[in-house]
């Protein structure tokens, strides 16, 4: 499940430091992953509305295209926290380009399934 | 420094590192040539023949592979099990194994080595075992060093617990089940360990390869999130476990997926909920996390975490609710058989007659793991002492395992490894503390001390990156228990690594030294001996052939089996339908090559219990039944006149009981016994039991054999009431050497209309009483 | 003559002016009784004799030749003239004639009130004898005869396309149509309860078994049936001759006495200037013992895809074995009737609704097989095999007494469809397809924009 946006009875000012804060202390990059992840959530929603609304059939077609956005989204948002600098001392063993190309290789192995799964 | 024995001085370092490594990989192999060499008794004992019932389905399903193809393979629809009701094979099995299988055949034969598919199947085991002794070494070595994964893949390759399920000829998903297994955790602790991604995929891809093989896979789904779940509790959430668990799961699931029988029950079922709940919660976590290093307000954190516990316990709620609405399927049955032990034998029959599913009796514990039952509690105690993720892993999983494998006989199976893993530890720190040359000398090597004090009681956060930082050392010192004889400064890095705390209270002398190693390799060699004695004599018989020795000591060869299911393949119809027990339904199927009723794949229970109530039912109502199926031979097994105890009589009670469950009205199971309550057979039997399909076929001119001595039944030590039971809708058609199987034909309708029971008494000259017109007289003057 | 329709053919070809052989073979075995004389029974005889079939004499006490030999019957037809005979051969017992049926030999046995051996071997048939010594008697109509000497009219056969054909009750058209009443001695059998045997010839209603040869035994029979719980042995329930086929369609005729076939009875009219009917009677119970009349059979079955209808001339061998659930069938059986004036077998054009079952365990579907008029003896019917996998049985199971049963059962298995079976890419899923495609598309220009990132920073850094 993608996450949601915690709702709570917050006042003005920590939703606008919030974003703030984000936009002053994420780096470009960060920011790029961040727009492909609210993409993949945004697909994710639809196709999950969808699925509720109108039909599930075929189930497996719906488990296919949501997982790879879930897939695809976690995925993404691990990329995201091993090129994180401020993760830097957790992934020592992972540099970003190592980082990187575990993305690809897992997001390859998942697109695979997804296409064999979704027909 | 002064050490308990004299040391070579002159060694270089790299010469150490070779040496060692080149020990190691020698007794990698060394210890993969003793775990095929252990599990090939069977082969030399009996021959290469496929064992037990379960396996000969998946021998014939490979054949099928080998011989079809993939796709063929997977629409396979077999019209031949459950008469008439057939299996949809492709969508029903665990096609790993057979893929597997066929990949070698498939590839030997690409190389033109023309290998037989049934010596690839009896001997996959054994080689996957090899396999599962690496898998073994890799994750032990992840946990402590290497000399703990040799130890550890030693133990794993002749321990008697996994040899029962991996001897040559034992073609199960089992054999190759635990190598995956222990490979998937491998991966799991790798990319726990790096947060890579990419051993995160690799998990999921093997996790795929032992969904495929095993069903047993529903193991790994819990284990995992179980481990992740305890981390998070444990305050140990990091970047890492959201990288290794997210990757793992994304791909995992959806892979898992693809095999048919699988099918959507990642989504659907309350076992895989866990995982998927906890895939929630670190989504939750992670972006708590992310939104905090943003954000650093108290207030804000604490709404946080109430916001976690609110989505937490919604979560839960939701997948509760959606159980109730029939979208999540409740627990099965198996699943609930582990938690309460009764519950099968009240309400699931059919899955507590397996003798598989019964509890684990203590002997059994010993006679499978011997040593390493006592080294295995203090393996997880030494997992305490350190306590970095991985070694959570391992607590969590033996105390899981420990679990059900109290419950389950089979399940002991998964608890083995484990032991094995911690035993390996525990012997390696005994080892690794009196093979250490370095005297104990309060007052050298503060640093050492330092270092290895922050690695136990590291907290939280550094517990990991203090693990990672003596990785040099350790590897170094890991060279120098395996290659005892090291240079000077090497012994200085072996006390830096293996603990400062030795130092103040260690070991002094030599003799202290060689008694405690004496001792340990003297329980090793017994293990060893243990293993072998064990391998050879319990776990290596086919079940299909039977050994026993004659009173002059040769051994003499029991081939029953065999014997009737060649006579079924060679004397019947190509599609005459043989009714027995299910537990042979698959060796009927593989070796006699006969549609059966009923099998070992045991899904139909009505059909089953259908069976049962045949086989319980006197052979009036049982005829109808018969001839509704098709029925054209029955076949029991009887152990009465070799003392075979694992026959037909003996399960009889269990037939009862299924059947009992369907029609309650019908078969009773108190009607078989005494009224003293016993299960008996001799005269004392009560009428019901004497009637009985099963009673009448196992004993049908039983006492014939004794002549005019009492005949004994040599199982049940009871004599068997003359005259003998007379048989009228089935003709006895086989009986097998020593009487093991017997096969019945069923008589088809009296040709002229009659009950076969007149008839029969017509054939025997019997005189009939004279009718009468049955029409009554108005009738008649029409 | 015969030329008009094929329904006449029918009906005519059992009709007793030009006969040929049987469908199963000609060497018929008499066992004749010393006591009576061949030529007192020369008609009946020389008529099967001029139809082909070769006679065989043999006493009861004869060794030779024996009726089975190792285990194959050395005849395809016996009769038994032996109604009073006591000692047999040792080779001829019940249980060795009714091995014979199981070898598919028919039988024409002759029975008397007198208990024998055939009277014990009777009750196998659910055929319950009258008690002994005590043979048909009746009064009507009145005659000089005495009363054991009875004339009984022979029923018409039913049209077998009239709705009564198929009524339980209704006579199988063994007898020729218009055949006269026959005169008759002997015994008559009540029938038991047994769906393979089917009265013949009735006895008349007013007739009676006693054994009292006079009018006095009348009472006793009501007193019989009424006190001493005996069963009425009165009227038209009971029956003279018999039919009887076994389940592998060998065929037994009983006839409860032996004068009815002698040339005595053959000749003597029935009435003033009519000849009693017994020679044709008795020649067509013959030709329905011996498998002439009333013979049908599969020539062969077959069953396809209603899409894809088999090659002409592809032959049964080839059938397939496996549908998928929910396919449209085509089920085809040919049937014919054995023609015994032209000794050929011919598509049977009048079955009267045969059925077919698409049997697992129990009927799933069961279906009216309809002639198709294009070819001639071809039943056929299509249907939609169940939602439902498993072995099914094509099962044709048609039983009408006096005809031979035709049974066949074809095993097929209705398979789930293939993976590749099921619709796929459907309008609904179009979204999913979509968002998966538009995943994959996202994460090839993530990576390459990423890359190009990766680039420039390079650049950048190492400017």
């Amino acid at each position: 499940m993608p996450p949601k946006a915690p709702t709570r009875p917050a006042t003005r000012s920590p939703i606008t430091s919030l974003l703030k804060a984000y936009s002053e202390q994420t780096p470009d990059r960060l920011k790029f992953i961040d727009a492909f992840l609210v993409f993949l959530m945004l697909s994710g929603v639809a196709q999950f509305l969808y699925c509720i609304l109108v039909t599930n059939y075929p189930f497996n077609a719906f488990l296919a295209g949501f997982s790879s956005n879930v897939g695809q989204f976690v995925l993404t948002a691990s990329l995201r926290s091993q090129v994180n600098p401020q993760n830097r001392t957790e992934f020592k063993d992972v540099s970003p380009e190592r980082a990187f190309a575990d993305f690809a290789l897992g997001s390859i192995v998942l697109h695979f399934f997804v296409f064999n799964f979704l027909g | 420094m002064s050490t308990a024995y004299a040391l070579p001085k002159d060694l270089s370092r790299a010469t150490v590192v070779n040496t060692a490594s080149l020990i190691r990989i020698v007794a990698l192999s060394l210890i993969s040539g003793a775990a095929i060499a252990s599990r090939l008794f069977a082969v030399i004992n009996f021959e290469s023949i496929i064992h037990e019932f379960d396996p000969w389905f998946n021998y014939r399903a490979t054949r099928v592979l080998a011989s079809k193809g993939f796709y063929e393979f997977w629409n396979w629809f077999d019209p031949t099990a459950w008469y008439p009701l057939g299996r949809v094979v492709g969508g029903t099995i665990y096609p790993g194994l057979m893929a597997t299988s066929g990949v070698i055949y498939n590839v030997l034969h690409y190389f033109n080595l023309p290998v037989d598919i049934r010596n690839i199947c009896v001997l996959l085991a054994p080689g996957f075992s090899a396999l599962t002794a690496w898998a073994t070494y890799m994750f032990t070595k992840e946990l402590k060093d290497e000399s703990a994964g040799l130890l550890a893949a030693a133990f794993i390759g002749i321990v008697p617990g996994y040899i029962s399920r991996s001897v040559a000829g034992s073609y199960d998903n089992e054999a190759i089940a635990i190598f995956l297994l222990m490979f998937t955790f491998y991966l799991w602790i790798k990319a726990l360990k790096a947060g890579s991604a990419f051993f995160g995929t690799c998990a999921a891809v093997f996790y795929f390869y032992m969904v495929a093989a095993w069903g047993g896979y529903a193991f790994i789904t819990n284990m995992i999130p179980v481990h992740a779940m305890v981390l998070i509790l444990m305050g140990r959430y990091s970047s890492r476990l959201y990288v290794a668990y997210s990757s793992w799961y994304a791909v995992g699931t959806l892979s898992s997926m693809q095999v048919p029988f699988v099918g959507f029950q990642p989504v659907r079922t309350s076992e895989h909920m866990a995982a998927l709940g906890v895939f929630g919660l670190l989504q939750i976590i992670a972006f708590a996390q992310l939104v905090r290093s943003h954000v650093s307000s108290k207030q804000f954190n604490n709404l946080l975490f109430y916001g976690v516990i609110v989505l937490g316990v919604g979560g839960v709620g939701a997948v509760v609710g959606l159980t109730y609405a029939g979208w999540i399927a409740p627990w099965t049955g198996r699943f609930y058989s582990l938690w309460d032990t009764g519950y099968a034998k009240k309400y699931i029959p059919i899955i507590a007659s397996v003798s598989e599913h019964q509890p684990t009796a203590w002997p059994s514990f010993f006679m499978d793991l011997q040593l390493l039952v006592f080294l295995f509690p203090a393996g997880v105690v030494l997992c305490f002492k350190e306590l970095r993720d991985e070694h959570v892993f391992v607590i969590i999983y033996a105390i899981v395992a420990s679990y059900f494998a109290g419950v389950m006989v089979r399940l002991m199976l998964t608890l083995t490894p484990c032991v094995c893993v911690a035993s390996a530890i525990a012997l390696s720190t005994l080892m690794d503390t009196y093979i250490d040359p370095v005297q104990p000398e309060a007052d050298e090597d503060e640093t050492a001390q330092s270092d290895a004090g922050d690695s136990v009681s590291g907290s939280s956060a550094t517990g990991s990156i203090s693990g990672a930082a003596p990785k040099k050392a350790k590897k170094l010192a890991a060279a120098a228990v395996a290659a005892p004889p090291s240079a000077n400064p090497l012994a200085e890095l072996v006390g830096a690594a293996t603990g400062g705390p030795r130092m103040k209270k260690g070991v002094w002398g030599f003799d202290t030294r060689f008694t405690v190693l004496l001792h340990t390799f003297g329980m090793l060699a017994f293990f060893v001996m243990h293993c072998t004695y064990v391998t050879s004599s319990a776990y290596s018989s086919p079940s299909v052939v039977l050994a026993s020795t004659s009173p002059d000591g040769s051994p003499h060869i029991i081939d029953d089996f065999r014997e009737a299911y060649y006579w079924l393949r060679q004397n019947t119809k190509e599609d005459a339908v043989v009714m027995s027990w299910w537990d042979y339904g698959y060796q009927i199927a593989g070796m006699a090559d006969r549609p059966t009723l009923v099998d070992n794949n045991t899904w139909n229970n009505t059909h089953i219990a259908t069976v049962g109530k045949a086989m319980s039912s006197s052979e009036e109502v049982a005829y109808p039944i018969l001839r509704a199926h098709d029925v054209d031979y029955v076949l029991v097994i009887f152990g009465g006149l070799l003392g075979y105890s694992g026959d037909d009589i003996n399960k009889f009670l269990w037939m009862i009981r299924i059947a009992q469950g369907v029609w309650p009205e019908e078969v009773q199971e108190a009607n078989y016994f005494t009224p003293g309550g016993e299960y008996r057979v001799d005269e004392r039997a009560s009428k019901i039991m004497k009637e009985s399909l099963m009673y009448k076929m196992s004993y049908y001119r039983f006492t014939e054999l004794y002549g005019a001595n009492p005949a004994q039944d040599r199982v049940r030590q009871q004599t068997i009431p003359k005259p003998s039971p007379t048989l009228d809708y089935l003709d006895e058609a086989f009986t097998s050497e020593n009487w093991i199987v017997r096969i019945y034909q069923v008589k088809k309708e009296d040709h002229l209309g009659r009950d076969i029971k007149s008839a029969n008494a017509f054939e025997g000259g019997k005189k009939r009483k004279r009718g009468r017109p049955a029409v009554g007289r108005r009738r008649a003057m029409q | 003559m015969r030329s008009f329709s094929l329904l006449t053919a029918l009906v005519l070809g059992l009709s007793a002016f030009v006969r040929a052989k049987s469908s199963q073979g000609d060497d018929v075995l008499v066992i004749l009784d010393p006591k009576l004389n061949r030529d007192d029974y020369s008609l009946f005889f020389g008529g099967l004799e001029k139809d082909g079939y070769s006679l065989t004499f043999r006493a009861p006490k004869d060794v030779k030749p024996k009726i089975i030999k190792d285990d194959v019957p050395s005849f395809s037809h016996v009769i038994l003239f032996t109604p009073e005979t006591k000692g047999y051969a040792s080779d001829i017992t019940p249980q060795s004639l009714i091995h014979l049926l199981s070898l598919s030999t028919n039988l024409l046995i002759t029975s008397s009130p007198k208990q024998t051996l055939l009277t014990a071997l009777s009750s196998e048939f659910s055929l319950i004898p009258a008690p002994p010594s005590s043979p048909l008697l009746s009064h009507f109509p009145a005659r000089s005869d005495p009363p054991t000497l009875l004339p009984i009219p022979v029923p018409d056969p039913i049209d077998p396309k009239s709705e009564y054909a198929d009524h339980p009750l209704a006579i199988p058209p063994i007898c020729s149509p218009h055949t006269k009443a026959v005169w008759y001695e002997g015994t008559a059998w009540a029938l038991g309860n047994n769906p393979l045997l089917f009265p013949i010839l009735r006895a008349p209603k007013e007739s009676f078994v006693s054994d009292a040869s006079g009018d006095e035994g009348a009472e006793g029979v009501v007193d019989a049936a009424e006190k001493g719980g005996e069963g009425l042995w009165a009227g038209s329930s009971l029956a003279v001759a018999a039919g009887f086929q076994t389940r592998e369609g060998a065929r037994v005729v009983w006839v409860g006495g032996v004068e009815v076939f002698s040339d005595r009875l053959a000749a003597k009219e029935i009435a003033p200037g009519v000849p009693s009917g017994n020679t044709r009677f008795t020649r067509d119970i013959a030709a329905w013992a011996f498998q002439e009349s009333l013979v049908l059979r599969i020539s062969h079955i077959s069953h396809h895809l209603a899409s894809s209808p088999p090659l002409v001339g592809s032959n049964t061998t080839n059938l397939p074995t496996q549908y998928t659930t929910n396919d449209k069938l085509t089920y085809t059986a040919h049937i014919s009737i054995y023609n015994p004036s032209s000794s050929t077998w011919t598509p049977h054009v009048s079955l009267p609704s045969p059925q077919m079952a698409f049997t697992m365990l129990d009927p799933h579907i069961l279906t009216t097989l309809s002639h198709s008029p294009s070819h001639a003896g071809t039943y056929t019917t299509t249907f939609r095999a169940p939602d439902r996998h498993g072995v099914f049985k094509f099962v044709l199971d048609y039983r009408r007494k006096g005809w031979t049963w035709l049974k066949s059962e074809e095993k097929v298995a209705v398979v789930p469809p293939r993976h590749d079976g099921y619709p796929r890419f459907l309008s609904a899923a179009w979204p999913y397809y979509a968002g998966a495609v538009s995943t994959s598309v996202g994460f090839v220009l993530f990576v390459v924009v990423w890359l190009s990132g990766e680039g420039r920073e390079t650049r950048k850094k190492a400017e």
